[in-house]
């Protein structure tokens, strides 16, 4: 078959916030073809099959019997990516996981031997490895143009869980699980800070060291606050800071070198570029934001045979950092 | 003409606010010498904000009421009263925003409205009918407490004390009813009767996030919203659930304001003309493009 024409089958398990833009990605990838969705609620496989899909699913379990998909996009609440992410493998369905890759770091360990026991490929879905100006900023770092970095900053500050969600016109609640640390196994460092924490290991390699502060205002079991330092091997010092705490969204990157500085906002996005996105997407040409450019990446190394990154060993690394996080904030709160 | 009184909160202490709302009831002619055993207070609780971002009522300045009421009233049963909304659960609410542990140090109570008898009552608006419950509970209390914020929000021009008082109806499905807001709001106010407003001004949502220090009371809900309306730089007239409220008898739309409404009408942080109109602007853009 010619390589032109060939198509991975997708199968998206969840229709959540996230599970729905990949929804809608897929559809607009000639390399992608959605077979099947699944989700347990039947506004959303509704949604789906106004979309074009054909087979939905109240249970994934039935969507991965499907011997034509190929791969899944997983987009489940935390507590279910080990069992969904496991089944998934074992079906030999190569799978791209939303982020966090679990709740901790022995269920993420469960998950990367059954990837590999199995012979899948697994990815993780941070997107903002595919911005391209976080990419750009990569190969900056690389080449020196900042000469040595010696301190960065990454801060990822929203209301996290509880930005206000609708269907339509319709407000939804939050998903009860989020306020469920045993569902969520984390607050705002694993939700958002996985994100940064993979973007500066990407940036600097390995965590040599940490340091850790956690805040806690909405008086939940989970931190809605963080504050992470981590000394990188051989790299500079970092700092993480996230919060689920505030109406405002804001998003930013400073690196601090030898030679230069530079700091990059990424939220909110500016109205030139908000008009000019919603203007080529009502004109029908979709707007390749860096969620896209990850689902195109994932589909490029199916069909390929390359190894996709963020691996599932990248998410096992920000999970071990994440967990030496929570450790010795809690050694430093006794003090 | 009902009174509604203006006071400046000297810090964010409690004594300070309690001393604030003191004088702000005693301004109002508030009578703290009547008979009254079962207290009900509705504060602003209509996401999981913060205090601080002047969206939603700071506990502690309910906490600072209660203090009040338990010294001046004769062994008051007060609760803290809301109902779930569409995207609000109070069980999280409670929680994240501080009440659970106010009533385990105070010793009163919180009452989700959606778990309360109610008595469902038909409206109808331009020929579309609405139910509405009414918790029973208001029925059986000898003093219902109304404690809002004081913002500006699309669709009603403003959310005061009327506004707060939409929360008590116990259909957790709110959003049915946004397309006669106005309505609705007048509605319940009609079947919820307001003895007495207590407005938590400490942080104000007005062109922006402000703080502003202020008490506002008055035993009148409508005088309230008409008062806060001027503050906001708006005519009463012009917003229609307070007009309405007037008209159907809930209170009385001119108001006599006592204490430092000068000082807070020039601090607070208005919307001009432009904003208007660059509201306007969005509003058309997300209908064109969402």
């Amino acid at each position: 078959m010619d390589d032109d024409l060939r198509k991975i089958n997708i199968g998206i398990i969840g229709l959540g916030n996230q599970g729905k833009i990949h929804l809608n990605n897929c559809l607009y990838m000639k390399e992608a073809n959605v077979l099947g969705v699944a989700d347990v609620s039947r506004n959303a496989l509704k949604l789906a099959e106004k979309r074009g899909i054909k087979k939905t699913y109240s249970n994934y379990k039935e969507l991965l019997k499907d011997k034509q998909i190929d791969s899944v996009i997983i987009s489940l609440p935390n507590y279910l990516h080990a069992e969904a992410t496991i089944k998934a493998a074992e079906a030999g369905k190569d799978i791209l996981l939303e982020k966090p890759l679990a709740r901790n770091v022995s269920e993420g360990e469960l998950i990367l031997s059954s990837a590999q026991k199995y012979g899948v490929k697994l990815m993780l879905g941070y997107e903002m490895k595919f911005n391209k100006s976080l990419m750009t900023l990569h190969d900056e770092i690389a080449e020196g143009y900042f000469g040595e970095v010696q301190v960065a900053d990454a801060v990822n500050v929203s209301s996290g869980p509880f930005s206000p969600r609708g269907e339509g016109t319709r407000p939804l609640s939050v998903p009860s699980w989020w306020f469920d640390k045993e569902k969520v196994g984390g607050g705002a460092l694993l939700d958002l800070g996985s994100h940064l924490i993979n973007l500066l290991n990407w940036y600097f390699g390995e965590v040599s060291d940490i340091k850790a502060f956690m805040g806690f205002m909405y008086n939940m079991d989970v931190e809605d606050i963080a504050t992470c330092v981590l000394k990188y091997k051989n790299g500079p010092l970092a700092s993480v800071r996230v919060g689920w705490f505030s109406k405002g969204f804001f998003q930013s990157v400073q690196v601090s070198g030898t030679a230069k500085n530079m700091f990059l906002s990424l939220a909110p996005s500016s109205i030139f570029r908000i008009i000019s996105s919603d203007i080529r997407t009502k004109l029908g040409w979709y707007d390749h934001n860096s969620m896209y450019s990850e689902i195109k990446y994932f589909v490029d190394c199916l069909l390929n045979d390359e190894s996709p990154s963020p691996s599932g060993e990248e998410g096992l690394r920000d999970l071990q950092v994440i967990e030496l996080a929570y450790e010795t904030a809690s050694r430093l709160d006794k003090i | 003409m009902s009174l509604v009184s203006f006071v400046l909160v000297n810090n964010q202490e409690k004594d300070s606010m309690k001393e604030a709302i003191v004088r702000s009831l005693d301004l109002i002619n508030f009578d703290f010498t009547r008979n009254i055993h079962r207290i009900l207070i509705k504060p602003n609780m209509c996401y999981y904000y913060h205090p601080s971002t002047g969206e939603v009522t700071d506990p502690q300045f309910v906490s600072a009421i209660v203090d009040i009421f338990q010294e001046r009233f004769n062994d008051p049963e007060i609760s803290i009263v809301e109902a779930d909304a569409s995207a609000m659960k109070c069980k999280y609410a409670f929680s994240m925003l501080g009440y659970d542990r106010i009533v385990k140090e105070i010793g009163i109570k919180l009452i989700n409205l959606c778990k309360e008898e109610s008595t469902e009552i038909s409206i109808n608006i331009k020929g579309s009918k609405f139910d509405i419950l009414i918790p029973n509970i208001f029925n059986k209390s000898d003093l219902i407490v109304n404690v809002p914020k004081i913002k500006y929000m699309d669709g009603v021009k403003i959310s005061c004390a009327l506004k707060n008082m939409f929360g008590c109806n116990a259909n957790p499905g709110k959003y049915i009813y946004h397309k006669e807001l106005n309505d609705i709001i007048v509605n319940i106010n009609k079947h919820i009767k307001t003895n007495l407003v207590i407005t938590d001004g400490l942080m104000v949502c007005g062109k922006y996030t402000k703080r502003l220090n202020m008490v506002m009371s008055s035993k009148d809900p409508v005088a309230n919203d008409a008062a806060a309306s001027r503050l906001m730089g708006l005519n009463p007239r012009s917003v229609k659930h307070i007009a309405s409220a007037s008209k159907n008898g809930v209170g009385n739309m001119e108001f006599n304001p006592v204490g430092d409404f000068n000082d807070f009408i020039t601090k607070f942080p208005k919307r001009g003309a432009r904003d208007d109109i660059r509201k306007l602007a969005a509003s058309l853009y997300s209908r064109i493009f969402y």
